[in-house]
């Protein structure tokens, strides 16, 4: 992909002007200097940085205005973006779905705003950059399989790659652990080329006609990204409450 | 109606007069890279076959909620995954493509 386009967004330039030494003497030190020295800031960073403060801005804004008695309008949102994301922790992971539901629903939050936050001029998709839902994916597959091994124990959970017999072993290890690593891999394949080709379709429309084609896809690049935030949301419950879940099977 | 058609066809004629600019060069173009060429093939075979998953997705969807109104959400949400993950495996052609060029 060709990296000499890279055009660098608002955030990315602040960053670099100002605190480009601290960041190369960070990476420099862990072992990973960057190529440019004078420009180790990517714009998948900043932007990945400024959503964090926007969503820890909202949250801030929303939580001295929680009230039981009088809910405002911000209030109910939330409670329904909540209670949406309860429904379907719930319906993937049916016991104990409380405690995985911190973790799909911050992934949800925070993809929502990191795929929305490229439609508004002057800022760019974090999710654009392949970086960005690799990993998230890897946190994912950390995420999932350490549940797993805490509620089973490592090596009852290891034990379930050997499938529903033990005689089928050979054949189905290999296949469940290509399967597992296959997750990540399409987690962040999905996510990626989604933002990328919603970007890339729209400016070849805007490169035809600037008039009603691009918002066209523009409109279509907003479904798709709140698609995306909820498909990868749900795919992490389904995840987790694969690896969670079998206790049940085992009882019928 | 028929003088009408004439005129419209006329103008067209017209604007299109562009077309008869070139073509005197016989050129032997037979591309230089064949990468373009493959991807353009590549994506529209992906694409194509996940028009056609997607399509019969849709139609079961569509025919369960006909014959049970009361399942709709449930049917709604498995329609929304399938076609989600129908169209990843698309985007994986458009990937490759990506990489490769």
């Amino acid at each position: 992909m060709a990296q000499e386009h890279e055009f660098d967004v608002w955030t990315t330039r602040l960053f670099n002007d100002y605190l480009a030494a601290p960041l190369t003497n960070f990476l420099t030190a862990i072992g990973h200097p960057p190529d440019r020295p004078d420009h180790p800031w990517e714009n998948w960073i900043t932007m990945e940085l400024l959503v964090v403060v926007i969503i820890l801005a909202l949250f801030a804004f929303l939580r001295p205005r929680l009230s039981v008695d009088k809910p405002g309008r911000l209030q109910l949102t939330f409670e329904a973006i909540y209670g949406f994301i309860g429904s379907q922790a719930q319906e993937g992971i049916t016991h104990e779905h409380q405690k995985y539901l911190p973790f799909a629903g911050t992934l949800f939050i925070f993809i929502l705003f990191m795929n929305l936050i490229g439609i508004v001029p002057g800022f760019e998709s974090p999710t654009m950059t392949a970086t960005v839902p690799a990993g998230i994916a890897v946190a994912v597959f950390l995420y999932y399989n350490y549940m797993g091994m805490r509620s089973h124990g490592v090596g009852k959970y290891l034990a379930h790659f050997a499938g529903p017999m033990p005689v089928l072993a050979p054949l189905m290890i290999p296949i469940e652990i290509i399967s597992h690593l296959a997750r990540p891999l399409s987690l962040t394949i999905r996510l990626f080329a989604n933002m990328f080709a919603g970007e890339k379709v729209t400016m070849a429309f805007l490169g035809l006609s600037y008039l009603v084609l691009p918002a066209v896809f523009m409109g279509l690049h907003t479904f798709v990204a709140f698609l995306q935030a909820f498909i990868f949301m749900l795919l992490t419950i389904i995840y987790v409450g694969s690896a969670v879940g079998h206790e049940h099977e085992e009882g019928h | 109606m028929k003088i009408k058609m004439l005129l419209v066809l006329a103008i067209l004629f017209l604007v299109a007069m562009p077309i008869f600019a070139q073509g005197t060069a016989a050129q032997t173009s037979s591309p230089k890279d064949w990468k373009p060429v493959f991807a353009g093939i590549g994506m529209a075979i992906a694409s194509g076959l996940c028009g056609l998953g997607q399509g019969k997705a849709v139609a079961g969807a569509a025919e369960g909620m006909a014959r049970n109104p009361g399942a709709t959400a449930a049917i709604r949400g498995a329609l929304i995954l399938g076609l989600v993950l129908i169209e990843s495996l698309a985007l994986y052609t458009l990937v490759i493509i990506l990489i490769v060029n």
